[in-house]
């Protein structure tokens, strides 16, 4: 099969810390996978990983999403000084189908994409930030606008605005309107609204301001360290 | 801009780590000496974040002695200085955090517990309950708030300040990898409007005036001639701990006084100790729990009245006693009969504890009991 | 009574005679340290930080504010004080084991961050308040408590060239010297200098001055000048390092 493929879908979560770029990346990747193609998961979170894709990589596989992941137990000291890149990662976007990078947080931004071959040339890769106005430091429009700068290339916005156990459908459609606002002065499309799936299906398939709502697979609850 | 996060109660989505630095914020500390160690580093990294905004200052130190003792001069200049370690980093800050006991420095110490001994892991543990309670060469003249989740950690860490620089006992909060990492919504405020004073610090050196002149100088040491002079300083100092302890230590606890069996546990294991106990008295078992909130002191009055007044205590925690040695030495002299769940350096889940203390209340016929002490 | 030398300023009386050992040189740089800051009127805002060995004997010396710390913990705390409230001049005093051995990162750190703190430090090569063992200072073939056969280069090293790693490792900003008690007019210029050179702001400041003991020498009057000026000399080099704008101590 030839990487050049024209739907196929690269995409970079990236974000602040504990944004939940963990969460969308694998539900994007699962709701890809389930339409039949082909997908690989990769995990670049390097800076101080904790909740991390590698205690559900062997059930994302079972579903039928690809994980370049290390094990905890292969790697002595984990998180000691942020985290080892697995070989295959630095390949991962000459892989045939569709690739999802879950990128870590830290000052880099989109900066560790440069971590990938071939990421300057891949016409088809999309930067995606990940926001949850719960989140202090990214709770208003202009701290959004701010941050989002910082953060190298960017192609998208994508509201992912809950309170743990606490989100309700006000919490999601009022970060939605901070998002959005943000998105409109950064010139950047809100890719989507992500919500756990019973408050994604209370908002149904648009959020208030029309954004596309993805429900989200709720796996990184048992991803802890 | 971010000036304005602080300016009304709030309710946000953030990790152990974060909540720290905030709860700096609103506790109007000055400074902050770090030096990188998992599981603490993001309080580093949020709190340089936030340095410009609210014109602060950090450095990052050459290591932990550095980052104690640069804690040691941040308060010693009459500003509210912070740092936080774990693992090995807090048995290097044992050494610094003696000089603040012997000088009575009002210095804040965040600990987030990894495994040990050694090196060990990055992850989690209850193990340096031992260390901080009463670590370095001296008598433990602490003050040391175990959290369990994160309000308390950012209630705890303002609370930290205040009692440090109202009693001038190095303080502590010691919280551990899993609350360091976890995510969990909590309330942000400002302590002033809830009607919390927060209290002023005061220098100890480079005060007004020349020295000898105007005033006479600051002379601050820590080491005496003789044995009677330090015997009198350590006396006078220890007298004042235990008089201040018990309106420091802090506890919680609920159904002990019909209990058959109270489980004692502390930070994020008595999330589980909670969990199961209310399970079990909704299955009918006669059970409660107590928590210390304080680990030193620890509310010695009412551990004596549980430990005289109930059948048995479970003390459970992610160490191989560390709190047991604490809780067993007030117990002395009560009547329960005190069994253990040690777990050291792994989480304890609520379905564990409550199995263990099935296994307690119902009278084992199995085997004859040869030993008191059972492990976990 | 016969004329008294008159004290610097800054000096406390009331702690007065100090309790250094006769013929120590710890109270021959402490004059001129208080000189130093009596002349540059800074009494008022410098905080005096003392280590552990004889160095600590001066925690009571001035009527400046000031703070004994632990061993070889002088610089940091000093450096805690100094980043907390940078309108103070806080100075670390210690000896060669606190600086060159048991602190050894703080002065490596402080030094390459160019930390804003005056550091002294009396070499006088060994561990004086403990006895006399050896030091990292201590001369080859010296005899000390822990080297009763005299220092063997081969198994423990050569004497620690402070200053010249300092001044190595120091950026732009810096003021290095070395001086000794045999040469007082350099030592009290080099102690000035370095004080200024925090007032101005520049950077790390740091002096050694050779200093004497005669109590774990065991040497009279004249064999203490006589090890100063003719077995020290051979191992540690007098004078200024580094000096900002100057152009000394760059590589070359």
């Amino acid at each position: 099969m030839s990487i050049i493929n024209k739907d196929r879908i690269v995409e970079a979560y990236i974000g602040e810390y504990a944004a939940g770029k963990s969460e969308a990346a694998l539900s994007r990747a699962l709701e890809l996978a389930a339409l039949g193609r082909k997908v690989t998961l990769v995990d670049l979170d390097i800076v101080e990983p904790c909740y991390t894709l590698r205690p559900v990589q062997k059930e994302l596989m079972a579903r039928g999403v690809d994980v370049i992941a290390w094990e905890t137990k292969e790697t002595l000291g984990l998180g000691e000084a942020g985290a080892t890149i697995k070989p295959e990662a630095r390949w991962a976007l000459r892989r045939p189908g569709d690739v999802i990078l879950d990128i870590g947080y830290g000052v880099a931004g989109s900066k560790t994409l440069k971590l990938l071959e071939g990421a300057d040339e891949d016409p088809f890769l999309s930067v995606i930030c990940v926001v949850n106005t719960s989140r202090p430091m990214t709770s208003g429009m202009e701290q959004i606008v701010e941050h989002v700068r910082e953060m190298g290339k960017v192609d998208g916005l994508i509201n992912n605005t809950h309170l743990g156990g606490e989100t309700t459908v006000e919490v999601v459609q009022e970060g939605a309107g901070i998002i959005t606002r943000a998105a409109k002065n950064l010139g950047l499309p809100v890719v989507a609204t992500t919500a756990p799936a019973f408050i994604a299906g209370q908002i149904g398939s648009v959020d208030c301001l029309g954004n596309p709502v993805r429900p989200l697979a709720g796996m990184m609850s048992k991803a802890f360290w | 801009m971010s000036e304005k996060i602080m300016q009304e109660e709030k309710r946000v989505f953030m990790t152990g780590n974060e909540v720290v630095a905030w709860a700096a914020i609103a506790a109007k500390a000055d400074i902050m000496y770090g030096y990188p160690i998992t599981p603490q580093n993001e309080i580093m990294h949020y709190w340089t974040r936030l340095v410009p905004k609210y014109n602060k200052a950090f450095l990052q130190t050459e290591d932990e002695l550095s980052a104690g003792f640069t804690t040691v001069g941040g308060v010693m200049a009459g500003r509210k200085a912070f740092t936080a370690t774990a693992g090995p980093g807090n048995t290097l800050m044992q050494e610094p955090m003696s000089m603040a006991e012997m000088m009575r420095l009002p210095t804040v110490v965040v600990i987030q517990q990894r495994g040990g001994p050694s090196t060990a892991t990055v992850i989690y543990s209850q193990q340096e309950v031992t260390l901080t309670t009463l670590g370095g060469n001296g008598e433990g003249m602490r003050i040391v708030y175990s959290t369990a989740n994160h309000q308390e950690l950012y209630d705890y860490t303002i609370k930290a300040f205040n009692t440090a620089w109202k009693y001038r006992f190095p303080t502590f909060v010691l919280g551990d990898g899993y609350q360091a990492k976890m995510r969990e919504p909590l309330t942000i405020y400002r302590p002033e409007d809830r009607g919390m004073q927060i209290i002023e610090p005061q220098a100890y050196v480079g005060l007004a005036g020349v020295p000898g002149r105007d005033r006479p100088p600051a002379h601050h040491r820590n080491t005496y001639n003789l044995e009677e002079e330090l015997y009198e300083k350590v006396s006078h100092d220890m007298a004042e701990f235990e008089r201040i302890a018990p309106e420091v230590a802090e506890f919680q606890a609920e159904n002990t006084d019909d209990a058959d069996l109270v489980v004692v546990g502390h930070g994020v294991v008595f999330r589980a100790v909670r969990e199961a106990v209310n399970n079990l008295r909704e299955q009918g078992h006669q059970v409660g729990y107590f928590r210390p909130v304080t680990l030193r002191p620890l509310p010695v009055q009412q551990i004596k009245e549980l430990s005289a007044g109930v059948g048995k205590i479970l003390v459970v925690e992610s160490a191989y006693g560390q709190l047991a040695r604490l809780f067993k030495e007030v117990a002395y002299g009560g009547t329960a009969e005190i069994t253990h769940f040690f777990r050291p350096g792994i989480g304890i889940t609520a379905t564990e504890v409550a199995d263990r203390v099935k296994g307690l209340l119902e009278p084992v016929l199995r085997q004859p009991r040869l030993r008191k002490a059972s492990f976990g | 009574m016969a004329p008294q030398p008159k004290m610097p300023r800054s000096w406390r009386a009331e702690t007065k005679p100090h309790k250094f050992c006769p013929g120590c040189g710890h109270g021959i740089i402490l004059k001129f340290l208080g000189e130093a800051i009596d002349e540059l009127e800074i009494q008022d805002r410098v905080i005096f930080g003392c280590d552990i060995g004889c160095s600590l004997l001066s925690w009571d010396f001035f009527n400046l504010d000031s703070v004994q710390t632990h061993h070889g913990r002088t610089i940091p705390v000093m450096t805690g004080i100094k980043r907390a409230r940078p309108e103070l001049i806080c100075i670390a005093y210690m000896g060669d084991g606190g600086g060159y051995s048991i602190g050894t990162q703080h002065m490596v750190s402080a030094a390459a961050r160019n930390e804003k703190i005056t550091a002294i430090l009396a070499n006088n090569t060994q561990y004086a308040m403990t006895g006399g063992q050896m030091a990292p200072t201590t001369l080859p073939g010296q005899k000390t408590e822990t080297s009763p056969y005299g220092r063997e280069p081969e198994l423990t090293g050569y004497p620690l060239q402070g200053p010249e790693m300092v001044s190595a490792i120091t950026p732009d900003g810096a003021y290095v010297a070395r001086s000794s008690i045999g040469n007082l007019r350099q030592l009290k210029g080099a102690l000035k200098k370095a004080l200024e050179n925090q007032i101005n702001g520049n950077g790390f400041s740091f002096v050694e001055a050779l200093s004497s003991c005669p109590t774990n020498w065991r040497t009279n009057a004249k064999d203490t000048w006589s090890f100063i000026e003719n077995e020290m000399s051979k191992h540690f080099k007098v004078g200024e390092i580094k000096a900002p704008g100057t152009g000394q101590g760059e590589a070359g």
